[in-house]
């Protein structure tokens, strides 16, 4: 890749469809030093149906590189080359306290979820955060369709809350804030640290009179306050850089709930925007129960009734019309993510896509043998791998795999027992 | 009205119908007491993998070891954080904002983990450099409303005449919105709730809300087209795209005559907030569908159905009671404010720093603070002073400091302060969600709060206080997962009469069932069955009971038969278990078992395929679950699970009585328990519970109240000191306020001082308290 040819100034984009102008070369690449050295540029987009994919509908039925595309698969088959189809994977002990709780696992792979005294660790996107950190404006971005739940976790099983606002988003990526707002947030920042470094003084006099897991719990709160600190020294770094200028406008938001595709479409809309100013390497998104009729014409019940279709003809074929509206949204995600230059590929060549889900039949509330699909990343495509082993082969291998096309360098992660290679 | 606290981690909330319940294997009895009894240390369960005893690996104290490694004591509730609603309180009632903007603010906090218990579990509470730098950010947003300055804000009334085409551009042509609101002379008329989102609103109405603050908002309306009851609603949202989000019920009115109404309610508001009045409850003609009307050249002029006139909606606002603010006066004291909102300073800057800092805080810190830490919270502020920030920035850096520190958001126990003040601080966090109040710590200066006198006088003070509805609430919506409450909607084809007042009115019940449960210290029996409860005149309409009107909740006596009572046939409850379309009795039968009785089945074991639900008639779920329990191994967890899900399948999935399914098949309530009774349904049913569990339903509560106000599991060497206090209760019938008494009165509730009790545990080198790094 040519790092010159790929950062002219005023270079135009192609991305989701929409021209948009890259003005500044500070936005698009903030440690020069790093950047210069050419490792390419690898992102990670991890986007979940937590209501499963219809297996009959989804699932081809042969394995290799000459399947039959299924009834969702055939939507994507232009895309066919650079994507695969894996069959067979999940985690182990997903069973928790309520049957939708392996939702909060995916992409950690943490064992009974939800049950008595349950931690989640590491998610997937947030030890590629970690990786990568401030490298970006922000580090990674976690996106849920309707309210802030959502499947990144940090090593101390805190969630981190999802944006649910397109709108909102798009603010703080892309609309710079005037002179005044820019120079108070500098000062907050300033401020915060300041208080934060007073606050830190006072760890030795806390903790002394403490003793066992209460020393340990305060001890945690002042190592986050360290974390905090650095982390406010890393967001002052680019308060003060100009936000990349993008051709598209501020999205309205979306008001209705029944609207589910409307609002996945809003947030695939921004994504390749967000890959390709550099703003984020790292994103989830996380479609939701939204325990509400869909918008989704010929539908009657909301999505989380049809997905308990108790094999009923009818409801069945209500859901199909969901989940074709969902294949259909992410087919155009693709299309933008293919269209999207970068260097001498495109923006799918540098990200590595994972679509699926964390029920392999929401009808029964299985979590076994997901729904998953790997697009781009550089990852060889075009076939349906089925691991076998009875739906039941680490997921966390394949995540190690994701993982190290981030160059993270690991060998494990999460319940993997090694690293899943195909093709 | 008691407004729901959003809780947005409480995860999913569904309930499987059959699924992977069925099972095939049973767990090792002997691992029973560690899914009873969670020690939450994980080298407690790699103990247990290891092959160690059970019983020793109960008997491994998350705290409490001294030393000699002398068998553990228990020492008292953990050091635990702050909870994101207690987070709220505490911003309410410390600046004195509004209630629902402290909870607005709160919402940015990282959401508290689920993790099977209540938030307030020391060991379930994360922290994180997220969590730091959003208390930061909250703290920010909280003094940025509290501290308003300036001239006093105009309060405003406008009014919208609905009648007035002007006003209204719905009217400016009758086909303008598909026609689809009626003008009458005096009035707009509208026939169907959807018709709301996008005609009536206060935004859409020229009345935009510019200013944060509450307001007072009054209709004026009549019925119209009704010979029955019609109801008139206001709803708070927000305009997105065309329509408006109806995201809140603020209040509803029944319309009962045809006599005009003039009703109002106040609402806390923020820029970009929307009003829209809303009908509910109008009858739609077989004949005349109103749905019709949304298609063009139908015209509502013409519908014959029922509907409510809106006549105007005034709003009136920002309300100040005070200017300055109270927040001001109880954050800056000693300080004015000139003609022009700008403040006047009697003495120094730095004498006015130093005097703000040392009211705030000991009362965020709920303890005294030494000079010594007054003068470096007040050192924040003079640095800023002299970086040539504004006083009124200048002092916002120590306010902050305080509002971040580890004093306001953890409770520790400080050796340099009298214990009275942690005392006083868990004591106010279990039954208020907050800090103490001057009261509290003036008794703890004298040292009188541990006096058992003196607490029982506290502690019925706070329990008679309003501030104890968040306690009802908090409990009731994680002991019995209320706050799970709003996680589906019923499916409006099966359940047309369903909607967000009823549902509020589900909510309130539950509420106001524990509140008089704490109120007139009824027994632990009335969660089983109980001669009274509350309704208002929805609620009452579902559960078959006559002659209530008007939506206001009140107390009523339920007839001898009705098969309402107690907690568990609220529509709240049978609501939660159910999925929105259907119920089974597999979650409601694991309601009863982990939520009254306390004693949870394990989910089903791991690489086990389920059933495939089959809802396509062949069989009822009843039959495929009579079938499935033949399977001795399946019928060790399901004997129990079953039987009581059986009783409650004469409820529908909104909590309607039922004696036979849509398709006209019978409903079968009976059963028979593990221990052999049988019962012909819910009646019955609640007479074995009564007779057979209340002991069990008893100490269940009383252990989830002991464990939401301590923050630690029971251990097993608690329970000595757990069955004293039950069988003290058990007396007078377990009452629930005196189990409150109990519990602030216990040794569980108290830390015991000294460090030698609480070191670390000698053969657990996982927990080394420090030097453990994230990873």
């Amino acid at each position: 890749m040519n790092w010159n040819r790929r950062m002219q100034r005023r270079t135009v984009l192609r991305a989701g469809g929409v021209a948009l102008a890259l003005p500044f070369l500070e936005a698009m690449r903030p440690v020069l030093g790093r950047a210069q050295q050419a490792a390419p540029v690898r992102r990670m987009l991890n986007i979940c149906g937590t209501l499963g994919f219809h297996t009959p509908s989804w699932r081809p039925a042969t394995a290799g590189n000459a399947y039959a595309p299924s009834e969702y698969l055939q939507i994507l088959d232009k895309h066919r080359s650079r994507y695969t189809v894996i069959s067979g994977l999940s985690h182990e002990d997903q069973q928790g306290r309520q049957p939708h709780n392996s939702e909060i696992t995916w992409l950690s792979g943490a064992r009974r979820p939800g049950m008595d005294g349950f931690t989640n660790t590491i998610s997937i996107d947030q030890v590629a955060a970690n990786h990568l950190g401030y490298v970006t404006r922000f580090p990674s971005l976690s996106l849920g369709s309707l309210k802030a739940q959502s499947q990144s976790y940090l090593s101390s099983g805190v969630m981190v809350p999802a944006e649910t606002s397109p709108s909102s988003l798009f603010r703080s990526l892309f609309l710079q804030g005037s002179p005044q707002e820019v120079a108070q947030e500098m000062r907050r920042l300033t401020e915060g640290k300041s208080i934060l470094d007073h606050l830190r003084r006072q760890r030795g006099a806390l903790l002394k009179n403490l003793g066992g897991e209460d020393r340990y719990r305060l001890h945690k709160y002042f190592e986050s306050v360290r974390g905090a600190e650095r982390e406010l020294s890393e967001m002052q770094a680019w308060v003060n850089r100009p936000k990349p200028v993008v051709g598209p406008e501020q999205p309205a938001d979306i008001a209705s709930a029944g609207d589910l595709i409307g609002r996945i479409r809003l947030f695939f809309n921004l994504i390749p925007l967000i890959f390709a100013t550099d703003s984020s390497r790292v994103i989830n998104v996380m479609m939701q129960d939204h325990s509400t009729v869909l918008d989704v014409p010929g539908t009657t019940n909301d999505q989380h009734s049809l997905s308990h279709h108790g094999l009923e003809a009818g409801k069945i074929d209500q859901l199909r019309l969901v989940e074709t509206a969902i294949c259909v949204a992410f087919g155009e995600l693709l299309d933008s993510l293919h269209a999207g230059v970068e260097g001498s590929g495109s923006l799918l060549d540098s990200t590595s896509v994972l679509l699926g889900s964390n029920l392999g039949n929401a009808n029964a509330h299985i979590a076994y043998d997901l729904p998953i699909l790997v697009a781009g990343g550089g990852f060889a495509h075009g076939s349906h791998v089925d691991v076998g082993g009875g739906g039941n082969q680490p997921l966390s291998n394949l995540f190690v795999t994701l993982l190290q096309s981030m160059s993270v360098d690991t060998e494990s992660f999460g319940q993997s027992t090694g690293a899943l290679s195909w093709g | 009205m008691l407004r729901k606290l959003p809780h947005q981690t409480r995860g999913s909330h569904r309930f499987p119908p059959v699924g992977i319940l069925i099972c095939a294997l049973l767990f090792p009895l002997s691992l029973f007491p560690l899914l009873l009894f969670p020690t939450t240390v994980a080298s407690a369960r790699e103990g247990a993998r290891e092959g160690a005893l059970a019983d020793e690996t109960l008997n491994m104290p998350r705290r409490g070891w001294n030393l000699r490694g002398q068998a553990p004591q228990s020492i008292g509730p953990p050091l635990r954080r702050m909870t994101q609603r207690e987070y709220a309180y505490a911003l309410r009632d410390l600046l004195q904002i509004d209630e629902d903007a402290a909870i607005l603010i709160s919402e940015s906090l990282p959401p508290e983990a689920d993790a099977g218990g209540f938030d307030t579990m020391a060991d379930s509470q994360g922290v994180s450099a997220l969590h730091i730098r959003s208390y930061l950010e909250a703290a920010n947003r909280a003094l940025d409303t509290a501290l308003v300055l300036g001239t006093r804000p105009e309060s405003l009334e406008r009014k919208i005449d609905y009648s007035q085409g002007l006003m209204t551009y719905f009217a400016l042509s009758e086909t303008f919105g598909l026609g689809v609101v009626k003008m009458l002379d005096d009035a707009a008329v509208q026939f169907d709730g959807a018709v709301c989102t996008y005609t009536m609103d206060s935004e859409r109405n020229y009345v935009p809300i510019l200013q944060e603050g509450r307001y007072k908002v009054t209709l004026d309306g009549y019925r119209h087209q009704a010979d029955s009851l019609v109801v008139m609603t206001l709803f708070k949202g927000k305009t997105q795209g065309i329509v408006a989000s109806l995201d809140e019920l603020i209040g509803s009115w029944d319309l009962i005559d045809d006599e005009t109404r003039v009703v109002s309610t106040e609402v806390f508001l923020q820029p970009g907030d929307l009003v829209a009045p809303c009908v509910a409850e109008a009858d739609v003609p077989a004949d005349d569908p109103f749905y019709r009307y949304f298609e063009a050249n139908m015209l509502a002029k013409n519908y014959t159905g029922e509907g409510v006139a809106f006549r105007s909606m005034v709003i009136e606002g920002p309300l100040t009671d005070q200017w300055p603010s109270a927040s001001v006066r109880g954050l800056l004291p000693g300080i004015e404010l000139d003609d022009t909102g700008a403040l006047l300073l009697s003495k120094t800057p730095e004498e006015h720093l130093l005097e703000i800092v040392a009211d705030f805080a000991p009362r965020a810190f709920g303890h005294p603070v030494s000079e010594r830490s007054i003068a470096k919270l007040t050192q924040l502020g003079l640095t800023a002073l002299d970086e040539g920030q504004p006083f009124v920035e200048a002092v916002r850096t120590p306010l902050l400091a305080i509002l971040t520190s580890p004093n306001f958001l953890y409770q520790i126990d400080q050796r340099a302060i009298p214990k009275d003040y942690d005392f006083a601080k868990r004591l106010a966090a279990f039954l208020w969600r907050s800090p103490p109040d001057r009261e509290l710590l003036d008794l703890a200066s004298q040292g009188l709060l541990q006096d058992s006198y003196h607490l029982g006088v506290q502690v019925d003070r706070m329990l008679d206080d309003p501030k104890s509805t968040r306690f009802v609430e908090d409990f009731s919506g994680q002991a019995w997962r209320l706050d799970e409450f709003r996680a589906t909607s019923p499916s409006q084809t099966l359940f047309p009469s369903y909607n967000a007042q009823l549902g509020q009115s589900m909510e309130a019940e539950t509420n106001l069932f524990l509140a008089a449960l704490i109120a007139d210290d009824l027994g632990a029996d009335q969660l089983i069955d109980s001669d009274f409860t509350f309704v208002n005149r929805p609620l009452a309409q579902l559960y078959g009971i006559p002659e209530v009107s008007g939506q206001e909740m009140r107390r009523i006596a339920l007839p001898p038969d009705s098969p309402r009572g107690g907690l568990i046939t609220q529509a709240s409850i049978l609501k939660i278990t159910a999925n929105g379309t259907s119920t089974s009795p597999i979650p409601r039968g694991n309601f009863i078992l982990e939520h009254l009785l306390g004693t949870p089945m394990p989910p089903p074991p791991a690489g086990v395929p389920g059933l495939e639900p089959d809802t396509r008639g062949s069989s009822t779920i009843r039959e495929q679950l009579d079938l499935h329990r033949t399977n001795p191994t399946c019928n060790a967890c399901h004997r129990s699970i079953d039987p009581p899900g059986f009783a409650l399948e004469s409820f529908d999935a909104v909590g309607a009585f039922r004696n036979e399914y849509r398709n006209r098949r019978l409903v079968d309530p009976s059963g028979t328990t593990p221990t052999g009774r049988s019962f012909a349904g819910i009646h019955e049913y609640k007479q074995i519970l009564l007779e057979e569990n209340l002991d069990q339903v008893a100490r269940h509560l009383f252990q989830q109240m002991l464990i939401f106000a301590t923050g630690a599991e029971t251990e097993s060497h608690d329970r000595d000191e757990i069955d004293v206090m039950l069988d003290r209760l058990g007396i007078d019938g377990y009452g629930i306020r005196s189990m409150i008494h109990e519990i602030v009165a216990s040794s569980l509730f108290q830390k015991t001082s000294g460090l030698e009790a609480r070191e670390d545990p000698p053969s657990d080198p996982a927990r080394q308290p420090l030097g453990r790094r994230e990873r």
